[in-house]
C-alpha cells in the first residue's frame, strides 16, 4: 500500500479546513450556546431531585460527559452523507470512482484531514479547559492512550455508518431525509445527547448491542471513569474492534452491491 | 412596488404554490423520506424528554404533562418557518451564483416573491405530530377547553411562530454580506430545538438573552403561559404578540436592505 497518496488527501484536507475560519468560529459560538442550555437545563434537573447523585452520576460527571461528547461530536461530524449524496445527485461521484483507489478509502482520507484540524482544535481545547475547570477531573495516565486507540475506533465506526448511510442514497437520491434520520438515531442511541447511565434498564440493554454507544460511549467511558481495570478497558476497545470489522465488511458488500445502481445523466 | 393589496397577493400565492406542489409531485419517494425522517427527529426529541423525566419526577416545578406541552406547543409554533420560510435555506445559493437577480426584476414585493417560491410539505409532519403532543398533553393536564380558549390558543401560535421566522430571516440576509453562511443558518435553526424549555432554568443574563436577543423564548414558553400558568402571566407573554411584529419587521428590512442591494453577479 503506498501510502503517500493518502497522506497528501489527508494533508488538502487539513489545508481546506483552516481555509473556513469564519465557520468555525460561528458553530464554536453556536456551539457554546448550546452547553450553555444543557448547562442551567442539567443544574436545574438536578436541584429538583434534592439529592447530588443520580443513576451513579454527579452533576459534575454528567456535564463532563456532556461537553465532552459534543466537543466528540463535532470532531467525527464529517457531513459524509451530504458530500455523497451531492456527488450521486450532480454525477459527479463518477470522477471520483475512476481513481486509483477505492471509493470508501478515498472518502476515508479526504475527511481525515479535517478530522485532525478538528481535534487539536475544538476537542484538545475543551479536554483541557474541562480540565483546569474541574481541577483535575480528568486523570492523566494510561486511559489517554486507551482513549486515543479507542477514539480512532470511534471514528471509523462513525465513518462506517455515515459510509453505508451515504450508500443507500443511491438508492434512494434522497439525501436529506436519509441523514436526519440517521443523525438522530446515532445522536440518540450513542448516548451523546443523554449519558446512557440515564437510559431505563430495558432500553439500555438495546442500545448496548448496537454499534452506536461505541462511537462516543467507549471513548468518553474509558477517558472519565477511574474505577476500571485494564481487562474492562480491553473488552470495551475489543468490542468496538469487532463493530470496526463488522461494519467494515457490510460497508463494503453493501457498496459493491450497490454501485451498479449509479446512474448518471450525462456529465 | 408595494402598493398592491392583500388580494392580488393571495391570488399571486396561489399560483405559485400550485407550481412548487406539481414540481415536488415529480419527486414522491424523497417527499415520503423526508416526512420520515421529520417524523424520526420529533420521535428522538420525544424520547429524550421521556427518559430525563423516567429520572426525575419535575424540573423546577414543571412535571412531564407540562414540559410535553411545550414541546408541543414550540412544534406546531415551528411549523410556518418550516413550511413556508424554507426558500431562506436556498438564499446563498442564488445569491452566490447570480440567479438572484431574476428576484429584482419582478414587479412585485421580492421578499414575498422570494419566499412564497418554496413551500415545504415535510413540515406538515411535524405539524401533526405537534397538535398530537399538544392534544394528549392537554388531556392529561386535565386542563378544560372553550371557544375562547381555543381563540387564545390560535393567537398564541400565530403570534409564537413569528420569532422563529424572524431569527430565521436575519440568518439568511447575512449571506448578502457574507460568504459561506451556511453555518449561520445550521447555527440559528438550531436554537428551535432549546425553545421547549421554561426559561426560568437559566439565570438573569441567559434569561434576558433569550428573550431579547436571541427571542426563543417567546416559541413557547411566554405564550404557554396563558394555558399553564393562567393565575401568574407575566408582562411579557401580553406583549408578545407586539415584540413578534417588531422583531419579524426587523428581520424583514433586513433582508430587504440586503436584496435592494444586491447588484448581482454581472453574468
Amino acid at each position: 500500500m503506498n501510502l503517500r497518496k493518502y497522506i497528501t488527501l489527508t494533508r488538502a484536507g487539513m489545508m481546506e479546513s483552516l481555509h473556513f475560519r469564519t465557520s468555525a468560529f460561528v458553530t464554536i459560538l453556536g456551539n457554546m450556546i448550546y452547553l450553555v442550555i444543557i448547562y442551567y437545563l442539567w443544574k436545574a434537573i438536578y436541584a429538583s431531585t434534592g439529592t447530588g447523585i443520580v443513576n451513579g452520576m454527579t452533576f459534575e460527571a454528567t456535564m463532563i460527559y456532556l461537553v465532552l461528547a459534543t466537543a466528540l461530536f463535532y470532531f467525527m461530524e464529517m457531513y459524509l452523507v451530504w458530500n455523497m449524496g451531492r456527488d450521486i445527485q450532480s454525477g459527479g461521484i463518477v470522477l471520483k470512482l475512476i481513481r486509483p483507489m477505492s471509493f470508501k478509502k478515498y472518502m476515508f482520507f479526504s475527511c481525515s484531514g479535517s478530522f485532525v484540524m478538528s481535534f487539536f482544535m475544538t476537542f484538545v481545547p475543551t479536554a483541557l479547559i474541562v480540565y483546569f475547570v474541574t481541577n483535575g477531573a480528568i486523570y492523566l495516565g494510561s486511559n489517554l492512550l486507551f482513549f486515543i486507540i479507542s477514539v480512532i475506533f470511534g471514528l471509523l465506526i462513525n465513518f462506517y455508518v455515515d459510509f453505508f448511510v451515504g450508500t443507500i442514497c443511491l438508492y434512494t437520491e434522497s439525501v436529506w431525509g436519509i441523514n436526519i434520520m440517521k443523525e438522530v438515531v446515532v445522536l440518540l442511541l450513542s448516548g451523546a445527547s443523554i449519558p446512557l447511565a440515564f437510559f431505563p434498564e430495558s432500553l439500555r440493554n438495546v442500545v448496548m448491542v448496537l454499534p452506536f454507544q461505541a462511537i462516543y460511549n467507549t471513548p468518553l467511558n474509558l477517558l472519565i471513569r477511574h474505577n476500571l481495570n485494564n481487562f474492562d478497558r480491553i473488552t470495551m476497545i475489543g468490542i468496538q474492534l469487532f463493530w470496526v470489522v463488522i461494519l467494515s465488511i457490510i460497508t463494503s458488500l453493501f457498496w459493491k452491491k450497490a454501485v451498479r445502481q449509479i446512474t448518471v445523466n450525462g456529465g | 412596488m408595494n402598493k398592491k393589496g392583500l388580494r392580488f397577493y393571495m391570488r399571486i400565492y396561489k399560483k405559485i404554490l400550485a407550481q412548487d406542489l406539481k414540481s415536488k409531485l415529480s419527486y414522491r419517494a424523497d417527499f415520503v423520506i423526508s416526512s420520515i425522517g421529520m417524523i424520526f427527529t420529533n420521535i428522538s426529541a420525544f424520547i429524550t424528554l421521556w427518559i430525563l423525566f423516567q429520572n426525575f419526577p419535575t424540573v423546577m416545578g414543571w412535571n412531564y404533562h407540562e414540559m410535553l406541552f411545550l414541546y408541543g406547543f414550540s412544534l406546531i409554533a415551528l411549523t410556518p418557518v418550516q413550511c413556508f420560510f424554507d426558500n431562506n435555506w436556498s438564499l446563498r445559493y442564488y445569491v452566490f451564483s447570480g440567479d438572484f437577480i431574476k428576484y429584482c426584476f419582478r414587479p412585485i414585493n421580492i421578499f414575498f416573491y422570494y419566499i412564497s417560491e418554496v413551500f415545504d410539505i415535510k413540515g406538515v409532519g411535524q405539524f401533526l405530530f405537534g397538535i398530537g403532543t399538544l392534544i394528549y398533553s392537554w388531556q392529561k393536564l386535565e386542563m378544560g377547553m372553550s371557544v375562547l380558549i381555543f381563540i387564545k390558543l390560535i393567537f398564541a401560535l400565530v403570534t409564537a411562530s413569528l420569532f422563529m421566522v424572524a431569527l430565521m430571516n436575519v440568518a439568511a440576509a447575512t449571506c448578502f454580506w457574507l460568504m459561506g453562511t451556511g453555518y449561520i443558518m445550521v447555527t440559528a435553526f438550531k436554537f428551535k430545538d432549546y425553545a421547549k424549555y421554561p426559561i426560568t432554568i437559566f439565570n438573569t443574563v441567559f434569561r434576558f438573552v433569550f428573550t431579547f436577543i436571541i427571542p426563543i423564548a417567546f416559541i413557547a414558553y411566554y405564550p404557554s403561559l396563558v394555558f399553564l400558568r393562567p393565575d401568574e402571566i407575566p408582562i411579557l407573554t401580553w406583549i408578545s404578540p407586539l415584540i413578534g411584529v417588531l422583531f419579524f419587521y426587523i428581520s424583514y428590512k433586513i433582508w430587504m436592505k440586503g436584496a435592494i442591494s444586491y447588484d448581482g453577479t454581472g453574468s
